[in-house]
């Protein structure tokens, strides 16, 4: 696939492959993908808004220049905004292909890293000399304040523009708590989710904190997705029951939505309302209980968001659908074209 | 003399951004939604003023930013959500008054009519749109969400030497309308709402002579608004359409007496 390599959410030519559940193709334009979706099905997308989480600045011990990737936090709540998990890369930035990036200088616990008016120090490593556990300085406001005025929006080589946060802020983005963009959900805007309502199918979010998803060392990419905190508002779960029990189909916006939703939902299929963390990794050994559908970005193989896939799909149709991809030239990452994949009849 | 609904009307856990929150209205807008139990984040431009503000409200979250600026709309949304956890109130309260003193339209340099469209149109559409998700979800989850633009008499009556403040406020009553209309089903309400003659600095540079005694308290507005505020969370959007169906009806009777 070719990298797409525009900000733009919502191309007028944004394509979509569909593949049902007997896996058959469809190839189609994204912007009229509501006519794939049923009266009666529920759409549920993360509604998380995007942290400037990429902060240039100074490693204090070395005066070396050093970019901070914020990765992971503890908690949703507003106030938990003081200690990050974070990927520290030496001098340089987005322009340079992340498996290409200097490495950081020797990191140490007890280091200060000042990120323009922030100030943070290293707790400790994380098990890999490049990922640390990060404390910022400050109350709350002002920290958040900082990261608002420092703060960018991590990005890749790929897209060679720097990005602004309405560039990566989706449609329906609310609490501010992902470190990059729930970008399956680019697809919806407010006339799409007047188009949902028309039909007859319902409309419901979760907040789900989607983490960093890559860092260019292998060894680091093998750990993720990290751990990522979720909350599932009653109205999604009730919603969710309802939709089960009337035999309907829950379609997900994204890979975000499909990991919150499933390490939610109990064996018996319930899916538990409130804060959860995400621990888990899905792939082709997971047996879906909630999620039926998914609305995605294209994905290479070898990625955690491929292998999520595989638990929607036999080996062999997932990759006629990357051939059909390749052979379409979809284009891929965040500002990509979509897949919506139903989930395999053989799988069920 | 307290007001009667004033139970009724509490504001406990509502989280409220208020724009233009350190002076006039907007001040007192943030105490008097502090003491109704809200969660506040207050916007305003100078520093010093965010700070003592923010230092003898407590609780209240002071954000530094100027609304007219487009570069500044998003550092203000991500406090606005990060620091309150969501949104469920927006007050676009901050406004430009155009040339001072007051000019006729056709003295009016360019430069301070853009000044007034950027400040008291183009700044609350533009964070209104990146705040709407954060609203739309807390309408989702039956918290209730409303949008407050602060009209004024001047977006209807044509009044002399108010031509950038009077048409920028009618441009931003029509923009409230039409939002109102667009996202009734998101439950989202769209208040466009006139506190009246105020003795603020605003009007002070307005109408200098004016005499202070004539004028309504911001104090008493900033109820006035709350209350409606207050008022419009608990009823589904449904019925306050059905409601307004009758404003204008209602704003030509007033007019009329008036």
């Amino acid at each position: 696939m070719i990298a797409a390599t525009q900000p733009i959410q919502r191309p007028a030519n944004a394509r979509l492959l569909i593949v049902d559940s007997n896996g058959k193709f469809d190839h189609i334009l994204r912007t009229s993908f509501v006519e794939y979706l049923h009266a009666g099905d529920l759409v549920v997308a993360n509604d998380a808004a995007t942290m400037p989480a990429s902060l240039q600045g100074i490693h204090l011990a070395t005066g070396d220049s050093v970019e901070v990737r914020l990765a992971a936090r503890p908690s949703i709540h507003a106030e938990d905004i003081n200690c990050f998990s974070a990927v520290v890369f030496g001098a340089g930035d987005f322009h340079t292909r992340t498996e290409d990036r200097l490495p950081p200088p020797h990191l140490e616990a007890g280091d200060l890293i000042i990120l323009g008016p922030l100030r943070a120090t290293i707790e400790k490593l994380l098990g890999h000399r490049r990922l640390v556990l990060l404390r910022f300085e400050g109350s709350p406001d002002y920290v958040w304040a900082g990261l608002a005025h420092h703060g960018r929006p991590t990005q890749y080589s790929h897209v060679t523009s720097p990005l602004a946060l309405w560039d990566v802020w989706t449609r329906i983005a609310g609490p501010p708590v992902a470190f990059e963009p729930p970008s399956a959900g680019f697809a919806l805007d407010w006339h799409t989710l007047s188009q949902m309502r028309e039909r007859g199918i319902d409309f419901e979010t979760i907040t789900h904190a989607a983490g960093i998803s890559s860092t260019g060392d292998a060894e680091l990419d093998r750990l993720l997705p990290l751990e990522e905190p979720y909350r599932i508002p009653e109205v999604t779960a009730h919603a969710i029951q309802r939709t089960r029990e009337r035999g309907e189909r829950v379609v997900a916006v994204g890979t975000t939505v499909v990991r919150a939703l499933e390490h939610a939902t109990t064996q018996d299929g319930h899916v538990r309302a409130g804060e959860g963390v995400a621990t888990q990794r899905i792939g082709p050994s997971s047996h879906l209980r909630v999620v039926d559908t998914i609305l995605s970005g294209t994905h290479e193989a070898g990625t955690s968001h491929y292998e999520l896939l595989r638990a929607f799909l036999d080996d062999a149709t997932l990759k006629r659908a990357s051939k059909e991809l390749d052979e379409g030239n979809y284009l891929t990452h965040e500002f990509g074209d979509s897949v919506l994949i139903e989930r395999s009849a053989v799988l069920m | 003399m307290a007001n009667p609904n004033e139970a009724m009307n509490t504001l406990r856990g509502v989280r409220i951004a208020i724009t233009g929150g350190t002076s006039g209205l907007g001040l007192a807008l943030v105490r008097e939604s502090l003491a109704r139990g809200a969660l506040v984040a207050f916007v305003a431009r100078t520093a010093e003023r965010v700070e003592q503000v923010a230092t003898e409200n407590a609780g209240a979250h002071g954000i530094v930013g100027d609304v007219s600026r487009k570069d500044h709309i998003y550092p203000i949304a991500i406090q606005i959500t990060g620091e309150l956890g969501g949104l469920d109130v927006l007050i676009n309260n901050a406004s430009d008054l155009g040339p001072v003193p007051l000019q006729m339209l056709s003295d009016t340099e360019c430069e301070d009519l853009v000044r007034a469209f950027e400040t008291n149109l183009i700044g609350p559409f533009r964070l209104t749109k990146a705040l709407m998700g954060a609203l739309a979800a807390s309408a989702r989850e039956g918290r209730g969400a409303a949008v407050i633009n602060i009209s004024s008499d001047a977006a209807v009556n044509p009044y002399s030497g108010w031509g950038a403040y009077g048409s920028s406020k009618a441009a931003l009553h029509h923009l409230t309308r039409i939002w109102g209309e667009e996202h009734a089903s998101d439950n989202v309400h769209f208040l466009s709402l006139d506190p009246g003659d105020m003795d603020t600095p605003m009007h002070a540079a307005a109408i200098p002579d004016a005499d202070p005694a004539t004028l309504k308290r911001p104090e008493d507005a900033a109820r006035e608004l709350l209350d409606a505020i207050a008022e419009s969370l608990a009823v589904p959007t449904s019925v306050s359409r059905f409601k307004e169906q009758f404003d204008d009806c209602r704003n030509s009777t007033y007019s009329a007496s008036g």
